[in-house]
């Protein structure tokens, strides 16, 4: 994808805590109308990365710019323009949802009453506006936490697990909305462990473990598609010393019932008649895919949920 | 800070604590009235020396020493519930986790904690303001049933007694507010502010009785800390004896006690003392939950 406007930079940013290390060397770029997925199994550091991005955590080195201001020097106006959610939404119990968000309001000011219902709107909530939140489901209180960052009509949306909680209607909806709302020119920075959602909406992903950054890129990057091929022959033993043959043919793995080769899809044709020249006919032969569950397993060594 | 305020007021206004706490204040006031109304016409005398009768209680209860009697009944009691209101303001937002949806929103932490303060301070004062009233209503209706609706002592010294009155007190509840406000944010609970407040104001009395009979050097230190000093400026309010709470001119005095300027200065240095750390922690400390 081509880059937009920058609206996130981190540079080398560190959070320790006494002896234990949170957060070490993390630097990364948010651009405008894009999701960007900071993907990380539990205590990894996403919530203090995130903290430090909003200005509410110090970093102990390094420093999180947002719209180009050091966000531990001068985080507002910038606040202004950031909707976020962390951690689980945290709203006033004795609140109903609308007043939760006319307090907000105020606090932001300049925001009409007719936004709020619109937002409300939008998350579905209208119908329970008036009711206090402390009666919430967890997928309701999700659906206030997205109206709250909507509220302020932001320019970069911080979500963190913001299908947690929801029906499976519920979900469908929130990751329908995480795109659009990086079409209409905000950018989304989404924490998340539920991978085939990180996958559907993402267009770059950044992988942390136990504080480090150990990838970062676009998805097909991550999953490297389009580099490889994926090849299956009656005679596998046959299919490997051929493929050993071809000088352009690299990484090569043998696998459950197939072979993979780091060769681009572009060349798929070409590697099939160079395989045929040595008698070899193949019986599959079509780009391979990695899932981002694997990469996410190889990278962090952690169990996936499903 | 004028939106962070108006945000806070409305998050307080919409709370039933807030309301609680008004209510309890409007109803010890109508409760102690009538209590002490209906002690004046069942005794004849009483006091450590037999020194009052019921009819000097009586009058003690008419519209003369309305305002600075419900003042003293909010000294007492409203302390206790204006710390409640005020480490509530602060802690419950940590534990609720509202902590950082209201920091992300507000222009600076500085400006957020000064919202939260100002308005705790406003809602003090009308509580206050609505006990003198309610205590104005009763006693009116006790002055009036009992013959006595001359309104002449009604004179600008007279007026400008109430108003001092109705300072000396917001001025000495104000440590203990700031207390339990500033703990509040220290200890990042409710339960923090509401604790350090109601220990240091039903303690230190009983400490500082400890230290007044341990001689040099203990017997001075009571001069420096809270209570005695809201003593003096508490005794400059003109309630009668006879229904008087706290401590006489002659205990302050065996005391050796501060003068009024003197225990004034150290009430204010103990509140700006609170407010002080209350700010450079928030500002400070990083927030997480």
């Amino acid at each position: 994808m081509s880059e937009g406007r920058e609206v996130l930079r981190t540079e080398g940013l560190w959070k320790r805590y006494g002896r234990i290390t949170a957060v070490a060397d993390i630097s990364l770029q948010v651009f405008d109308a894009e999701v960007f997925s900071f993907l990380g199994p539990n205590g990894s550091g996403k919530s203090t990365t995130v903290g430090m991005i909003l200005g509410l955590v110090r970093p102990t080195r390094g420093r999180a710019l947002v719209f180009g201001a050091d966000m531990a020097v001068h985080p507002w106006p910038t606040l202004k323009r950031i909707g976020a959610v962390i951690e689980t939404p945290a709203f006033y119990p004795y609140l109903s949802g609308r007043d939760n968000l006319r307090a907000l309001a105020l606090a932001l000011g300049d925001i009409p009453s007719a936004r709020i219902d619109g937002v409300l709107e939008t998350v579905g909530l209208s119908d329970r506006a008036r009711d206090p939140y402390r009666t919430y489901s967890l997928g309701m209180k999700q659906r206030l936490g997205i109206a709250s960052t909507l509220l302020r009509d932001p320019d970069l949306i911080i979500l963190d697990e913001p299908t947690n909680g929801l029906d499976p209607a519920g979900t469908r909806e929130v990751r329908e909305l995480i795109p659009r709302l990086a079409q209409e020119g905000r950018a989304v920075f989404l924490c998340s462990h539920l991978l085939h959602e990180v996958e559907a909406v993402s267009d770059r992903v950044a992988i942390l473990k136990k504080g480090e950054l150990v990838a970062q890129g676009t998805v097909d990057e991550l999953l490297g598609r389009g580099r490889y091929l994926r090849l299956q022959a009656e005679d596998r033993s046959l299919l490997v010393r051929a493929l050993g043959n071809v000088p352009w043919v690299s990484g090569l793995e043998q696998h459950d019932g197939y072979v993979r080769v780091a060769v681009p899809a572009n060349k798929a044709a070409e590697l099939n008649r160079a395989l045929a020249s040595q008698g070899v006919y193949v019986s599959e032969l079509a780009p391979s895919e990695t899932e981002l569950e694997k990469v996410f397993l190889e990278l962090t060594g952690e169990e996936v949920e499903p | 800070m004028t939106r962070l305020m108006a945000a806070e007021f409305f998050k307080l206004r919409k709370r039933m604590m807030t309301w609680v706490v008004a209510i309890l204040m409007v109803g010890l006031v109508i409760l102690l009235y009538s209590i002490l109304w209906s002690v004046s016409g069942h005794v004849t005398t009483f006091g450590e020396n037999n020194q009052f009768t019921g009819q000097d209680l009586r009058r003690a209860l008419f519209l003369q020493a309305s305002v600075p009697f419900s003042l003293q009944v909010v000294a007492a009691f409203g302390t206790i519930f204006a710390m409640i209101l005020a480490a509530g303001a602060v802690g419950s937002e940590y534990s609720w986790g509202t902590v950082r949806l209201m920091a992300t929103a507000a222009s600076g932490r500085v400006r957020l904690l000064a919202s939260k303060l100002l308005v705790v301070c406003g809602l003090v004062v009308v509580g206050t303001l609505l006990a003198v009233a309610v205590g104005l209503i009763y006693s009116s209706i006790i002055t009036v049933t009992n013959g006595g609706s001359s309104l002449s002592f009604i004179t600008p010294g007279f007026v400008r007694d109430q108003v001092e009155s109705l300072g000396r007190t917001l001025f000495v509840m104000a440590p203990y507010v700031t207390l339990a406000f500033a703990m509040a944010a220290i200890g990042r609970s409710t339960l923090a502010g509401v604790g350090a407040g109601l220990g240091i104001a039903f303690i230190e009395p009983l400490i500082n009785g400890l230290m007044r009979l341990g001689g040099s050097p203990w017997k001075d230190i009571p001069n420096y800390l809270i209570n005695a000093n809201t003593d003096v400026v508490l005794l400059q309010n003109k309630v009668p004896d006879v229904i008087r709470f706290g401590p006489t001119t002659q205990d302050l005095a065996r005391n050796h006690v501060n003068g009024v300027p003197e225990a004034m200065l150290i009430l204010a240095l103990y509140s700006a003392a609170f407010i002080a750390v209350a700010f450079l922690v928030y500002r400070r400390r990083d927030i997480t939950a």
